[in-house]
């Protein structure tokens, strides 16, 4: 990193920062029951931000041995760039988050086929026309960033990726479930998984019709960090700087239900973004985005925390969206980390007990089309069920949830379960603290 | 490199019933807008590759960035392929091409300046932000890529190819400080420059669209008949039926391959559908697939019944039916996999006047901001929209996002209009961890009845 640094600053530019990335990652998947291949990506490669007469430039490149390369390409990019308006890190004191683990490092192609085999078992033992997918991956990471002004880091992360679902078609009813794991330490419980996707075939075997019209909505932590994903994208610097956001101009205000206590927690122990540092050299922290309701920080990256007066929060990511590879040709931007969200009184069983009618929703196709940076979510029930007299009924299909989360989230909360559970978003990995919320008057629609 | 590729081959065929092995080199240019900033500016190479290899029905896969240690990689792979493999190995048979596909090109984006392009994409960012003083900020992006691909197998193929893809938006973003309403104009292609050039009038009805769609009301909840246009009738097949066609979803599932069996009906006998890689200078276009297989045009739907499917050479081996040339790779990290080209409905006879005369209480929804599918049931959301009254267009509502289901939503298409436009967006197509693959959608307008939309 400090040869590219010289040879950046041998050219004449008077500020550069480089980024390097290496990704060994072992993959085993298994299709319908079957395994079905194995593969190995080694991947590294490294990003240049400089500055030329005031001007960023960026590059990058897989092709480590041609670093004259891409110090052409970044000069090239500064002759046309935008006047740079931040500074690149300083040497800083780092945390020292638990994000590598020896089991992860000696897991060994045979246990990863061992936890998968395990699983699908458990599921085919429960029913055997169910369609079982599994894969497991183990990733071994290497993240590196110096700057012209001292900061010169790298740190290891480990991680393991675990999942187990089922295809069970009845007729032409097609019932997908699935449940997973990914952290950075080896934490799966892998029958607890597979428990959990026989639990959601059998409430959801049976398909019931709902009325269309407000009702009474239980969102399982799965669904919270769907529909959360309006609050990650309002919080965001970024949405923040270009007025975009709802939330520009409001910290300090009470935006949310008083009961809502959510952190970004880029230090969390285990956490699957967990990290020393950004990627732009930013120690990660545990930042309170609300506390009791009141905004109280956005998520910044060095450009955006200059321009608003803040302070950067570790939040600078070239994240390949929700998945914790990097995108080499991203230029670091505000992206979340953990998200954790503090607990309410009663327990989950009770909230349900007390629920007369209503729909649990788990699993929303499509959210991510919606207008989310105004708050707005929609989308399919992918996996839904009924409640009636406190208990689930069936499943719900062809229907579709739609509201504002400044809205609901402000005025129609019911009830937060004392359970926090960890979960993934989108159906897939990350890792997200939320607990299951009960809300009033949401909007569903469904033929009839 | 050819040369590199045959001695892999050559060294490690005997180990295995296949092997195959794939190298790509990428330059990217990218420039992007965010208000009155330049957002993004960069310059990317890509180098690496990839070794497959298949040992009695089991694969091995290996990528890797350092082309010196390939056989390393390759003798890996193999020893990976042994574990897995406990069955049959099953590919579809094709003649091994030996080919080189040199670049095609009308006007080539690396003949353009960088300063060209950010000079084009400023002019369209001041565009968009001298439109309005309610349009508050901005979001583009263009990207020109130039590839190339070296594909050997162990059957004898030795493909070469050059492609380039270009793509790009321009998103104005309205607001009045409480929430904000977009709409993109986007462009793309696989052989000419000039389609990211002269977008003006498309950039100027985004800025339309975005703005009135601050005074639009969110659509009430409920179930509504449909006239989609072009774009969003891409997207819609792309959605509702061009996934249940790629053969991975299907080949190793008994019970879905008894529904999506050959023959079933799905829709009405004016309905067609193919998905095709022979379109040249689309996103969509191919010459040969990932598999070294020469691409063609694929019939998914002729007259309401399922005709085809969209495969690799395992899937059509493992179903007794075709290989499509449809094997597609995003990039050199990932194996290929059945992929969509360029889904196309294909006219009927209504016009669009016909269509909504028809309608006493429906919606016009237009372009599509993105789409999704479970198989069976699916979503796809509409840019902008209309409301339709007694025949007639009414006012914009926001928020459109349709549900259907493949069993019920393309049988519920009772009119195809003449008028057949394909669209290529800056974006592209998502599954299994690989995105954006370059994908092509094309309809004409479309009407469906009983379509379930979210909302108030």
């Amino acid at each position: 990193m400090k040869k590219i640094i010289e040879r950046a600053l041998a050219r004449g530019v008077e500020r550069a920062e480089v980024f390097f990335y290496e990704n060994l990652e072992t993959d085993v998947e298994y299709e319908a029951g079957a395994l079905k291949s194995l593969s190995d990506t080694e991947e590294k490669g490294a990003a240049l931000r400089l500055v030329k007469d005031g001007k960023l430039g960026f590059a990058t490149t897989t092709r480590l041995e041609d670093i004259d390369g891409l110090v052409d390409n970044a000069l090239a990019t500064a002759a046309e760039g935008e006047p740079v308006t931040f500074e690149f890190s300083e040497a800083a004191e780092l945390p020292t988050p638990s994000i590598t683990d020896e089991r992860v490092k000696a897991l060994t192609v045979d246990e990863m086929m061992k936890h998968s085999e395990d699983a699908i078992a458990r599921v085919l033992d429960y029913e055997k026309q169910v369609n079982t997918d599994s894969a497991t991956a183990r990733r071994m990471q290497r993240i590196g960033v110096a700057t012209c002004r001292g900061f010169e880091a790298e740190f290891e992360r480990t991680a393991y990726e675990f999942y187990v679902g089922g295809l069970l078609i009845e007729g032409t009813s097609m019932l997908h479930t699935g449940a997973g794991y990914s952290g950075t330490e080896f934490g799966a419980d892998h029958a607890g998984l597979a428990a959990r996707t026989i639990d959601d075939i059998k409430r959801g075997r049976t398909n019931v019709d709902i009325s269309p019209g407000k009702t009474t909505v239980v969102l399982t932590p799965r669904a919270v960090a769907d529909i959360f994903l309006t609050l990650n994208l309002g919080v965001n610097g970024l949405y923040v700087d270009e007025g975009i956001s709802p939330l520009a101009g409001k910290l300090g205000e009470t935006i949310l239900d008083e009961r809502i206590t959510l952190r970004d927690d880029g230090i969390r122990s285990g956490g699957y973004f967990s990290a020393a540092f950004d990627d732009e050299g930013v120690p990660m922290q545990e930042t309170t985005v609300f506390e009791g309701g009141v905004l109280k920080s956005y998520l910044t990256d060095r450009r955006t925390a200059a321009k608003l007066h803040h302070a950067p929060t570790g939040n600078g990511l070239k994240a390949k969206r929700l998945i914790m590879s990097k995108e080499l040709g991203k230029t670091p931007s505000p992206e979340i980390t953990n998200w954790v969200m503090d607990g309410g009184e009663k327990p989950h069983d009770e909230l349900m007990s007390e629920i007369g009618s209503g729909v649990l929703v788990d699993s929303i196709m499509g959210i991510i089309m919606a207008n989310l940076a105004a708050g707005d979510f929609s989308g399919n029930l992918m996996y839904a069920l009924k409640i009636e007299n406190g208990k689930t009924v069936g499943r719900v299909k062809d229907a579709m949830i739609s509201g504002n989360v400044y809205e609901l989230f402000r005025d129609s909360v019911v009830a937060i379960s004392k359970e926090v559970e960890r979960t993934g978003i989108l159906g897939g990995i990350g890792s997200h603290w939320y607990p299951y919320i009960v809300l009033r008057d949401v909007s569903i629609a469904a033929k009839g | 490199m050819k040369n590199r590729i045959s001695e892999v081959l050559t060294k490690f065929a005997d180990r295995c019933d296949y092997l195959e092995v794939h190298i790509e080199d990428t330059e990217e240019s990218r420039v992007g807008f965010t208000g009155n900033r330049i957002s993004e500016l960069g310059r990317r190479v890509d180098f690496g590759g990839n070794v497959r290899a298949l040992y009695k029905g089991g694969w091995g896969f290996a990528s890797f960035n350092s082309l010196d240690r390939i056989d390393e990689f390759a003798g890996h792979a193999v020893d990976q392929a042994r574990i897995v493999g406990h069955g049959t190995s099953q590919l579809a048979p094709v003649e091994p091409v030996i080919a080189d596909v040199a670049l095609d090109v009308k006007n080539d984006p690396r003949d353009v300046s960088l300063a060209d392009k950010v000079a084009m994409m400023r002019a369209y960012n001041e565009q968009v932000l001298g439109f309005h003083d309610e349009i508050i900020t901005s979001s583009l992006l263009y990207f020109d890529r130039y590839r190339r691909f070296w594909f050997g197998s162990s059957e004898g193929a030795m493909v070469y190819q050059e492609r380039v893809d270009i793509g790009g938006r321009v998103t104005p973003v309205a607001s009045r400080g409480e929430g904000s309403q977009s709409y993109s104009a986007s462009f793309g292609g696989s052989n000419d420059f000039n389609v990211a050039r002269g977008n003006e009038a498309g950039v100027e009805e985004a800025c339309r669209v975005a703005l009135g769609k601050l005074d639009a009301p969110k659509v009430k909840a409920g179930e509504y008949a449909v006239v989609v246009d072009p774009r969003l009738g891409g997207v819609f097949i792309h959605e509702a039926f061009g996934h249940l066609s790629e053969g991975d979803n299907v080949y190793e599932n008994k019970n879905l391959r008894e529904v999506m069996v050959l023959g079933r009906k799905f829709g009405k006998p004016f309905l067609n559908v193919h998905d095709t890689g022979l379109d040249k200078g689309y996103r969509g276009y191919l010459v040969y697939d990932d598999e070294g297989v020469p691409t063609e045009k694929t019939y998914l739907i002729r007259e309401g019944e399922l005709v085809g499917r969209l495969h690799s050479r395992e899937t059509a081996g493992k179903m007794g039916e075709r290989p499509t040339g449809s094997a597609r790779l995003i990039d050199y990290r990932h194996p290929p996999v059945p992929r969509m080209r360029n889904t196309v409905i294909e006219n009927g006879d209504s016009t669009f006047d016909d269509m909504i005369a028809g309608i006493d209480l429906g919606i016009y929804a237009i372009s599509a901001s993105g789409g999704q599918t479970n198989g069976e049931m699916f979503t796809f959301t509409a840019a902008d929209a209309y409301m339709i009254r007694n025949g007639k267009l009414a006012e914009q509502v926001r928020d459109v996002m349709l549900t259907g289901n493949v069993f019920t939503t393309l049988d519920s298409i009772d009119a195809i209009g003449n008028d057949l436009a394909c669209h290529d967006g800056g974006g592209g197509c998502g599954k299994a961890g690989q995105f954006p693959l370059p994908v092509t959608h094309g309809s004409p307008h479309v009407r469906i009845q009983n379509v379930v939309i979210g909302g108030e």
